[in-house]
């Protein structure tokens, strides 16, 4: 299956665009979703995305479908065909 | 709560046009006059939202900001002007917002929000402004907004992209709900154009002009994304953390 993957913040900048879409097995959960991304992205866009265990960065938030998570809540939300998914670090610019 | 202040005949002349907003008028100046609303930095959308607030006849603003103007303040930084280049940034800031609006209480606090003082601020006031460029900063302001049961509004940017919410203590998720931890790899130096955090800026002053006068639909419950690169704006729905350590919802 394939979910639609939108990127915002430092992590729009880290991974070079805004979008993307991936495939992933039947079945598959946020938390697979964001370890296949930080398996072929750059350090500084995985450390968005994970943290030094491999598992969702606490401070990710995930909106999955248009609603909003933390993203060790959001985890194990299994994923359907044409999902979108949109990826949020937290921001701070003032 | 204080009972709500006369306008006196200047400040009916000075608020003449907002005065006729729908469901806003007089006892909505009023409350905007008895109110006081804390601000954390006063830089590109904190400062903005000063000016905002001071324009729209805020009785009391308290300003929290270290530091000396810097040349490359001056790019974002609309308080701050180019005559007040290594002098105080809360001088300077306090010098327009009088000249904007002398009907304003300014008071100036020549320090960032710490642990040392938050308590007191947020205490003081009625609604907090929540503009400091670290998260630890945000984090510390929230966990006292709810501590206090102050509405808080957090406003925050990166690059062309702008964040919004409001926090009603109780009644809404807080800051910490969304983000247990603070990020490991925020960078204090982030990309910004003043029209990005000028306009973030003005819709937190809006929100709070909202909350203080009691009407429109603040963002309570919803987070605002704004993304001025293709111009789209859209609000997510947020909800409240069981195990939020901040509000333990």
């Amino acid at each position: 299956m394939n979910v639609s993957v939108e990127f915002t913040g430092q992590l729009r900048t880290a991974m070079g665009h805004a979008n993307d879409w991936v495939e992933l097995p039947e079945g598959a959960t946020v938390a697979m979703l964001l370890v296949q991304l930080g398996q072929r992205c750059g350090e500084a866009a995985r450390t968005h995305l994970l943290n030094a265990s491999k598992q969702p960065q606490p401070s990710l938030l995930v909106a999955i479908n248009g609603t909003a998570f933390p993203s060790r809540q959001a985890a194990s939300t299994v994923l359907s065909e044409g999902d979108t998914v949109v990826l949020l670090p937290p921001i701070a610019g003032g | 709560m204080k009972p709500l202040p006369e306008l006196t005949a200047d400040e009916q002349r000075r608020y003449e046009w907002q005065l006729t907003v729908r469901d806003f008028g007089m006892e909505g100046q009023r409350r905007l006059k008895r109110a006081t609303v804390l601000i954390s930095r006063i830089g590109g959308v904190g400062g903005s939202a000063a000016l905002q607030l001071a324009a729209a006849g805020i009785g009391r603003l308290i300003l929290a900001h270290a530091g000396n103007v810097r040349l490359d303040d001056l790019n974002r930084q609309l308080l701050m002007t180019t005559e007040s280049l290594g002098r105080p940034r809360i001088e300077s800031a306090a010098r327009r917002l009088r000249e904007l609006n002398p009907h304003v209480e300014i008071e100036t606090v020549a320090e960032n929000i710490c642990e040392g003082n938050v308590a007191e601020l947020v205490g003081r006031c009625d609604v907090v402004v929540s503009a400091a460029p670290l998260f630890t900063e945000r984090l510390l302001m929230n966990r006292q907004a709810v501590r206090w049961q102050k509405p808080l509004v957090d406003c925050s940017m990166y690059d062309l992209e702008a964040r919004l919410m409001t926090v009603l203590p109780g009644r809404t998720p807080c800051l910490e709900c969304l983000y247990p931890e603070p990020p490991p790899n925020w960078k204090r130096q982030f990309p910004v154009f003043s029209a990005v955090s000028c306009t973030v800026g003005s819709l937190a002053a809006m929100e709070t002009i909202k909350v203080i006068a009691g009407f429109g639909g603040p963002l309570a419950g919803r987070l605002l994304l704004g993304d001025l690169r293709d111009m789209s704006f859209r609000t997510l729905p947020i909800a409240r953390r069981e195990d939020c350590a901040a509000c333990g919802a």
